[in-house]
């Protein structure tokens, strides 16, 4: 992340600094880097051309009169911004990574309408890109059950040596990171702050994590705090990264369903788990499934989708229950139970129905959390 | 000129003895109160005057001192009034020379010269034996009270006047009515003038497993679970299948709820104290301290008994943070004007909590990730550990029967009670809960087939040191209620589901 930890840095690509200095200027959204790029023949074109006029061109295209007097003035901070060698220095201190559009190790599919320009990114594990991908989102609203599933998912995803993208959100984004990381994989987090930015803040040593074992990424300038509109705008890299898009849990107006609706636009995969209707978290991934995204009723269903033999989705390899431990696992009905409940319904003994549930933990029947005992 | 009068004061919840001295010396008419004495005690000039006045004794129209030694502790309360009356007295001449001698007295005036009860009694009289008293002199009120303490005569005052007619030996001492008849057996089940019995609680045979354990070996118990489901139904019926207090036991609870006021009608506390404060109570109130004099907390008035926290959760943080050094040595130490005092708090801790804000059972649960570790957060992990019992109950079955009554119980209870007070004889405590976790592993050794087992427990839960102490512990307990010499693996299997990482 510093420079002393790469004793002799690569010397400058004069391409890559000067597409980070175009997305570094004030106010940069990606349409406008789009044509600043397309209309400069290039980074270096187009930073050169600021000085000639395309600043002004780029920005009071199609702008309102009352708009022209601000966008003149916004084309003149430009202009100042470019002189400097700011950022590349920023880019040599923090030994960050640029992947600029049309040049080899760019990550995303050339052809999408709304790909980023340039993409900086920050870590240890650039290899993390060679992998394939898929994109976990969901609500930061989840329910337990959704974050045991997201974290279950990640580290499927992870022992299969797949790429996990999110968005380092916390609820569902955060628990598939995290099981990912726990699991040994690689994670790209794609974040809609500046990189030296953390947000939220309870995230901070996640961050750290994603770092050590993948990549942060992010389309905007060192220093861009968090704003409301940048998420799902964000919300469209992390869509165009991965070839799998999986939704664990989503609102029905939510962020996820506007990764997911990307995820379509670009023509990938969409998948879904799906949920209770009594379930607000569960609403979204339930849309989505009727409008046409494939369910994910195991973790490997999406191992499968990705083209990996693998196991069989739903491959059993537990030994039956008998006795004791049929009759308490039967009395959980599927739901998590305590074991007050497990004793009345099976009509067992406590110390009975304790040796069951002990004998079921092991066998991977079920699993104690939270106070209760949670069938498998 | 001068008179001396043993009496007595009340430091936190011990009894400290005062020697009141009074000189009577020519002089313009002046009363002067020395001796670090508190506005209570100082105001008692009224009613001294008052008091000796309305019983048609002399008041000495001359310059009187009153000095209250030793000159280092706080005087309080105004149970000195009585011993300052007779010092005025004696230092007048209106008692003969001597027959104050190796007397204690304790008291409050009336005005009309009628002596008053005082609060910790108790505390008072056992001091004040201690510290050599032959016989103390005390309200009425409060004569069976003192008695309780034993080894010293206890003569009851009515008025001031028939107390120096006493003294002259002029009249007969009075006879004091025995107290009201103690609350029997049958009475035992009383909480808050309700009868409660666990007979009461449908289902729920590990929660009643789990009362039934914490009430025989002293352990700490949680109960986590959704509201409405009969967690303090299940918590407040503990006190109906305790263990009874010894008579040791019994004397310093008395001593202790007599120095805090609690009303006793003359007779020993014989059951466990059951304090549950409500979650708005604060630091002071829980630990003890507070402005001005230091008075004991909850915790202390639940010595020997039980602390219940129902909505654990709804507790100040900071408060339930300050149980914590209280619970590892069973006392607290309160730093006040000068003084530090120990309150003693040999209590154990009962509570229930919900597992989240919206508090439904496992997969209605519709709290965010955010707002259940908000919630989470409000009890500490340290906390949380101390608890050996951690139990989670959720509603009973529709065809759960009514369980055993508290009598059953309790019978059990008092049996494997009975066999740790035979084990830890030689020990500083009396409870598995409390044996010391050095001594555990002599203390309570695994039976035979129970060594694989405790190796698996510690294996497939990750068990730190400590919590697998405390798996040991409850398992014990267990073992003594089945009334079996060795654990079994049973009992380790049991006690571990026990111990569930609730909330």
């Amino acid at each position: 992340m510093s420079g002393p930890e790469r004793p002799d840095p690569a010397p400058l690509d004069p391409v890559e600094v000067a597409g980070a200095t175009l997305a570094s200027l004030p106010d940069m959204t990606h349409r406008r880097l789009r044509a600043l790029v397309e209309r400069g023949g290039g980074p270096v074109g187009a930073l050169a051309g600021l000085e000639r006029g395309l600043a002004a061109a780029v920005l009071c295209d199609r702008a309102t009169v009352d708009e022209l007097p601000a966008r003149q003035s916004l084309a003149r901070a430009w202009q100042a911004a470019a002189r400097g060698d700011r950022v590349a220095r920023t880019l040599v201190a923090r030994s960050t990574r640029v992947y600029v559009a049309g040049r080899p190790g760019y990550p995303l599919d050339e052809e999408l309408p709304e790909r980023p320009e340039v993409l900086l990114a920050e870590g240890d594990n650039p290899a993390a890109l060679d992998r394939p991908r898929v994109a976990v989102v969901g609500t930061r609203a989840a329910t337990p059950n959704g974050l045991d599933d997201a974290r279950e998912l990640g580290a499927t995803l992870a022992r299969a040596g797949v790429t996990v993208v999110s968005g380092l959100a916390i609820g569902i984004d955060g628990a598939v990171h995290e099981g990912a990381l726990d699991a040994g994989g690689a994670v790209i987090g794609v974040v809609a702050t500046g990189l030296d930015v953390v947000y939220p803040r309870r995230h901070r040593i996640l961050f750290e994590r994603v770092r050590a074992s993948g990549l942060i990424m992010s389309e905007l300038a060192y220093g861009t705090q968090p704003r409301q509109y940048a998420f799902p705008v964000r919300n469209r890299i992390i869509a165009g990264l991965a070839q799998v898009t999986v939704v664990v849990e989503a609102t029905l107006k939510g962020g996820a369903r506007l990764t997911a609706d990307h995820a379509l636009a670009y023509g990938r995969t969409v998948m879904a788990y799906p949920g209770s209707r009594r379930n607000p978290a569960s609403a979204g991934t339930n849309q989505l499934i009727y409008d046409g995204a494939t369910v994910v009723l195991d973790p490997n269903d999406v191992l499968l989708e990705l083209g990996f033999s693998g196991p069989g989705p739903r491959a059993d390899q537990r030994t039956l229950p008998l006795g004791d431990q049929a009759a308490v696992l039967e009395a959980c009905h599927g739901e998590p139970a305590t074991l007050d409940q497990l004793a009345s319904r099976a009509r067992l003994t406590p110390s009975r129905v304790v040796a069951a549930v002990r004998a079921l933990e092991r066998d991977g029947w079920m699993e104690r959390s939270r106070g209760l005992c949670w069938p498998q | 000129m001068l008179a001396a009068v043993r009496s007595a004061t009340l430091i936190g919840v011990d009894g400290q003895p005062v020697t009141v001295e009074v000189h009577v010396s020519s002089g313009l008419p002046a009363y002067q109160v020395v001796g670090l004495p508190d506005a209570a005690v100082r105001e008692s000039r009224e009613r001294v005057r008052a008091a000796v006045l309305s019983s048609s004794l002399p008041w000495p129209q001359n310059r009187i001192t009153v000095n209250l030694a030793p000159g280092g502790v706080r005087k309080t309360g105004s149970g000195l009034e009585l011993a300052v009356a007779l010092g005025v007295l004696g230092a007048n001449d209106a008692l003969p020379a001597g027959v104050l001698d190796g007397v204690a007295v304790l008291g409050e005036l009336g005005l009309d010269g009628s002596v008053r009860p005082v609060p910790g009694t108790l505390a008072l009289v056992d001091a004040l034996a201690r510290a050599g008293a032959s016989a103390v002199i005390v309200p009425m009120a409060n004569a069976s009270e003192a008695e309780l303490v034993g080894d010293v005569r206890v003569r009851a005052a009515r008025t001031l006047g028939e107390l120096r007619a006493c003294l002259k030996g002029e009249e007969p001492w009075p006879d004091w009515d025995p107290p009201a008849v103690p609350p029997d057996d049958a009475a035992a089940g009383m909480l808050d003038d309700e009868m409660v019995d666990l007979a009461d609680v449908r289902g729920l045979p590990f929660a009643r497993q789990a009362l039934e354990v914490a009430a025989a070996g002293g352990h700490h118990l949680l109960f986590c679970g959704p509201p409405g489901t009969g967690k303090t139904m299940l918590a407040r019926r503990l006190g109906t299948v305790l263990p009874p207090l010894s008579h040791p036991e019994a004397l310093e609870v008395t001593r202790i709820h007599s120095a805090s006021g609690i009303p006793l009608g003359g007779h020993l506390v014989r059951r466990r104290p059951f304090r549950a404060p409500h979650h708005t109570a604060s630091t002071a109130a829980l630990v003890g301290g507070g402005s001005g004099r230091a008075r004991p907390g909850e915790i202390t008035l639940a010595h020997r008994g039980i602390l219940f926290l129902d909505e654990l959760g709804e507790f100040a943080p900071t408060a339930l943070d300050a149980l914590r050094q209280p619970l590892e040595e069973r006392a607290v130490r309160i730093s006040r004007q000068g003084v530090s005092l120990t309150f003693p708090a040999a209590f154990q801790l009962v509570a229930c909590s919900n597992p989240c804000p919206c508090g439904s059972a496992g997969n209605e649960c519709r709290c965010s990730d955010a707002q259940r570790e908000r919630y989470r957060r409000r009890l500490s992990a340290p906390l949380l550990d101390r608890f050996d019992l951690r139990v989670r109950v959720d509603a009973p079955e529709s065809h759960d029967e009514p369980g055993e009554s508290s009598s059953e119980v309790a019978a059990r209870v008092f049996v494997a009670y009975e066999r740790q007070r035979a084990r830890y004889a030689d020990w500083p405590w009396s409870q598995n809960a409390h044996v010391a976790a050095g001594a555990v592993p002599r203390l309570l050794p695994l039976g035979a087939d129970a060594d694989e087992m405790w190796r698996d427990l510690i294996a497939d839960r990750q068990l730190t040191g400590r919590g697998a102490t405390r798996i040991r512990r409850v398992a014990r307990t267990l073992a003594d209620l089945d009334d079996s010499a060795g654990i079994t693996a049973d009992h380790l299997e049991n006690a571990s589901g026990m111990r569930g990482d609730v909330p």
